[in-house]
């Protein structure tokens, strides 16, 4: 279950930085519609450290056990941070600073995706 | 003509496309020093100089970050040092990493020329370079007040 929520959040990463450089190309500021694709995708986010950080409390050992710690942690917090970073500027290029956290966030799930991985067997 | 009005005034590093500039900067100064301070703390007899390189990465890129983010003029100063060493580090580590692989059993931020993360390190300080000059030429000289 939480490889197929790790893979569905990297595709919509991805569809979130598409959006986010569409906006810029259409010349509209960090609005409303950035706050909501945001916010969904952090919900999942941390639906899924949630239940990593569950596995591991419950004894689950990924390989670099700390490394896996530190993505889950990255990959919760960049997008809030991107978000409010990207607000405080009110030209087009908001979008694209959304586009470049959300990649960096679906970089991190990958990472987290291949460490798990290595769990599992 | 969709283009919209730039504001007036001091042209700052951190705003327009210079924050999509720094937003990378930002996680890059992460993600380098994260990577760095783990395999240090966990695994520093592997590869000492490697790791040491990692850190060293990642203390140029919060520094760059800082430079590009802040708004005095002393952190433009900052910025310039910091983008210049990148591009240096980039440059040297990059052919030492081809030219005598041996040497570096692990790999770095700045190793192949940033060949791991998608050649970023290597087009990175070329923007930033660019980005510090075109900011400083249009700066309007009346703007600086002290």
């Amino acid at each position: 279950m939480i490889t197929t929520l790790a893979f569905a959040l990297v595709g919509l990463t991805a569809v979130l930085a598409v959006f986010g450089v569409v906006t810029t190309a259409l010349g509209r500021p960090v609005g409303r519609a950035h706050t909501l694709a945001v916010g969904g995708v952090e919900a999942l986010l941390v639906l899924q450290a949630v239940l990593a950080a569950l596995r591991v409390a419950g004894g689950a050992r990924p390989p670099e056990t700390e490394t896996f710690l530190i993505y889950l942690l990255v990959s919760v917090c960049v997008l809030p941070i991107g978000l409010q970073f990207a607000k405080a500027d009110e030209t087009r290029w908001g979008g694209t600073v959304v586009a470049v956290t959300a990649v960096a966030t679906g970089v991190a799930v990958l990472r987290l995706l291949g460490l798990w991985g290595g769990a599992s067997g | 003509m969709a283009e919209s009005p730039e504001p007036t005034g001091p042209r700052e590093t951190s705003r327009g496309v210079g924050r999509v500039l720094v937003a990378v900067y930002a996680v890059f100064a992460l993600s380098a020093s994260a990577r760095a301070g783990v395999q240090l703390a966990t695994k520093y007899h592997e590869a000492p100089l490697a790791y040491l390189l990692s850190a060293f990465a990642g203390g140029v890129y919060i520094l760059a970050t800082i430079g590009l983010a802040g708004r005095r003029p002393a952190f433009r100063t900052l910025a310039w040092v910091a983008v210049l060493v990148e591009m240096t580090g980039v440059l040297v580590v990059g052919t030492l990493s081809v030219a005598a692989p041996a040497d570096f059993p692990k790999a770095t931020v700045w190793s192949g020329y940033g060949a791991g993360y998608g050649w970023v390190p290597l087009v990175l300080p070329i923007f930033g370079l660019l980005w510090l000059r075109r900011t400083s030429r249009d700066t309007p000289a009346n703007s600086t007040r002290d």
